[in-house]
């Protein structure tokens, strides 16, 4: 267990994003027919993320986030939700022409996901080993031992330590962190080409989330996993993804490089977002004088009533009649940096 | 507002010396001792009237125990809590009343904190009612009042918790807070649950209701970019101990604990620059606090750790005027920044 001063990435920003995409979601609309009404809780989202890259997706509460996520993966609970249009192509097929024992090949296999809360992913009655086993022995038809063997080695990737031990241990026996690090072990068990990670560190200190996110890190640069990070913390996609996708209300609202994102952002929702984070140097560089934060004023509409026009417009500062009227366009307002907003020339000219 | 290190005249509003908390661990039908939880192990601070002081640590370090103690939710095992020059570390429930008036709790889960078959407007004035601080008109005046201060329409006071949203709730838990005018307001991480947009909100009225009330803060959270926001000093915790304490801009410029040092570079900066920057990242876990590690509690995964840490706890001191560091790494002279020393 040495202790190291590790230099940030650089092995990221090095990718430039290259090459054709492994995994693309275009214009998909997943609603939830409920009795209350339709709830269009994706909206025409499109994504796309390459080998070796990370996209993060960002939005609060009921943006829609996690619903992407699952209907990639055909886990969206129907009914009452339904995939009603749009496409996820995967390495060229679309996924949404599959049948269920065909998504089964690729859902774990080449599409793995981790998620926010290890303690309820993990089944309480088996071993760390089994559950890890199970994947790949499902997916790779490995006989139960030589399953077991790939179990600690897979524990010993993601730097458990005393895997051969761990490897009998239950999901209770383990500490938080750990728990996520199986959680990675398990996705990563049969090397899927995409990772699609929702919320994987919200739990977890933050110093148990700076190791889980290195790990993700390392793991990428040396499997070329395609990772889809998906999370609330502007913080954490700041430091790890190399684009990024804001949603809003069911709809991508902007996306962009990280680094553009941040230097420059286009729509008001990403400026109020990083607007109404606490920053630490800011907090120190004004001298300890206490400031307020900007806020985005009310809160997120309800996806039974959303408001006509931009779904932003009511929180909005710049919002004009037109926005009230007309949902905006998504428009790619310069190379790879696209906004759905009818006043993001003037916010982009205003920033410049 | 961040000059009250330097003022030494000022009467602390609560003073807290040496306190500790810690549980038993009962095992078997008679309940025999078979452990004990050092949740709170010797921890010492004060808050001025009008100061925020914010209290960070990652999970398990003790910070929420410490809140609840300070109210006497909880008894303390030892150590005292001085309220305005009274010690109130041994009142009996009933001489604890009217100091109980003066603190006051805000909590984490508006989902959980709220009685959800009581309405907003009854939540807001059942402290006035176990007080008899008001009879029922007065209380309904005062209630509308506080619904607006916190800024929620007064016409929501009919309505039941299920009726709002987290950020709404939120303010209701604020405003019953508010209830009996405190002067002390313990935050148990009242913003972590809410959406970053919401959570804005909340914690600039918590700093506007601050200067406007004159209110003394103790802001629990694990969050160290809020905490640093809104509170004029910092106390760091890890396993039951403070091992940092100082004005929020020396803390974050100076940080003089290397625990402290690890969490500020883990704490992802919503930043483009940011990905560059140098990061210290602590290896394994952090230990139980029912069998801490002897000597420094954080030696297990320091990176400038000598044989004394082992052996020996340092003690919480002044190291620069102002700025409390308990580590021996600056027993020769402050060292910034922290560096292993070179005989070991």
């Amino acid at each position: 267990m040495n202790q190291g001063v590790s230099q940030g990435t650089t092995a990221a920003d090095a990718v430039t994003a290259s090459g054709p995409a492994v995994l693309e979601v275009d214009d998909l609309r997943t609603h939830f027919f409920t009795q209350a009404g339709v709830i269009r809780a994706v909206d025409g989202v499109s994504y796309a993320v390459r080998a070796g890259e990370t996209l993060g997706v960002v939005g609060e509460s009921g943006c829609g986030k996690s619903v992407t996520a699952l209907s990639v993966l055909g886990l969206v609970p129907a009914p009452p939700g339904r995939i009603v249009g749009g496409a996820i192509r995967f390495d060229g097929t679309n996924l949404l022409d599959l049948s269920e024992a065909e998504m089964e090949d690729i859902r774990g296999n080449e599409i793995s996901m981790i998620f926010q809360e290890p303690m309820t992913s993990l089944n309480p009655l088996m071993t760390v080993g089994r559950q890890i086993s199970e994947a790949i022995a499902l997916h790779q038809g490995l006989s139960p031992r030589t399953a077991t063997e790939k179990a600690i080695e897979m524990l010993r990737r993601v730097s458990i330590p005393e895997p051969e031990r761990r490897v009998h241990a239950y999901p209770h026996q383990l500490s938080g962190g750990m728990r996520q690090r199986v959680m990675i072990a398990m996705a990563l068990s049969c090397n899927p080409k995409v990772l699609i990670a929702d919320e994987p560190t919200t739990a977890l200190d933050v110093t148990i989330q700076a190791q889980i996110l290195e790990l993700m890190r390392e793991l990428q640069d040396r499997f070329g996993t395609a990772i889809v990070l998906i999370t609330h913390d502007m913080g954490v996609v700041a430091e790890n993804a190399d684009r990024v996708v804001v949603m809003y209300a069911g709809r991508k609202v902007e996306e962009a490089s990280a680094k553009i994102l941040f230097d420059r952002p286009g729509h008001p929702y990403t400026t109020g977002l990083l607007g109404s984070i606490p920053k630490l140097d800011v907090a120190a560089q004004r001298g300890g004088r206490r400031s307020r934060l900007d806020e985005i004023k009310g809160m997120v509409p309800s996806l039974h009533r959303l408001p006509q026009g931009c779904t932003f417009a009511p929180r909005c500062a710049l919002a004009t009649d037109q926005c009230r009227a007309e949902y905006p366009p998504l428009i790619e307002h310069r190379p790879g940096h696209a906004i759905a907003c009818w006043r993001a020339d003037t916010l982009l000219a205003g920033a410049a | 507002m961040s000059d009250s290190a330097g003022v030494e005249s000022v009467q602390p509003l609560i003073e807290v010396r040496d306190l500790k908390k810690h549980f038993p661990i009962l095992k078997g039908v008679f309940s025999r001792s078979a452990g004990t939880v050092y949740a709170v192990d010797g921890v010492s601070f004060h808050i001025d009237p009008g100061e925020t002081l914010g209290l960070v640590g990652e999970s398990g370090c003790g910070k929420s125990t410490v809140g609840r103690t300070l109210l006497k939710l909880l008894e303390p095992t030892s150590g005292q809590i001085i309220v305005r020059g009274e010690d109130i570390t041994s009142l009996d429930p009933e001489r604890m009343l009217p100091y109980r008036r003066q603190m006051q709790m805000i909590y984490q889960d508006p989902y959980a904190s709220l009685n959800p078959r009581m309405s907003a407007g009854e939540i807001v004035g059942e402290p006035m009612v176990i007080h008899r601080a008001a009879n029922a008109d007065e209380r309904r005046d005062r209630v509308a009042a506080l619904f607006e201060r916190v800024g929620l329409r007064p016409e929501l006071m009919d309505h039941y918790p299920h009726e709002f949203s987290g950020g709404q709730r939120q303010r209701i838990g604020i405003a019953r807070a508010l209830a009996l005018s405190p002067e002390l307001v313990v935050g148990d991480e009242p913003v972590s649950a809410l959406d970053v947009s919401i959570q804005a909100q909340i914690i600039n009225l918590l700093m506007d209701l601050q200067d406007e009330l004159k209110l003394s803060y103790l802001f629990v959270a694990h969050d160290l970019a809020v905490v640093e926001h809104l509170s004029h000093r910092v106390a760091v915790m890890y396993l039951g101990r403070i091992v940092e304490l100082a004005d929020k801009t020396d803390l974050f410029e100076m940080p003089l604990h290397p625990y402290t040092e690890a969490l500020l570079s883990a704490v992802p900066i919503p930043k483009a620059s940011a990905r560059s920057r140098k990061r210290v990242i602590l290896k394994g876990d952090v230990p139980s606090p029912i069998n801490p590690p002897a000597g420094c509690h954080f030696h297990t995964r320091c990176l400038y750790a000598t044989a004394r840490c082992r052996a020996e706890a340092p003690q919480l001191r002044e190291i620069v005027p102002g700025h409390l560091a308990a580590c021996h790494l600056h027993d020769g002279g402050v060292k910034f920044p922290l560096e292993k020393p070179a005989a070991a």
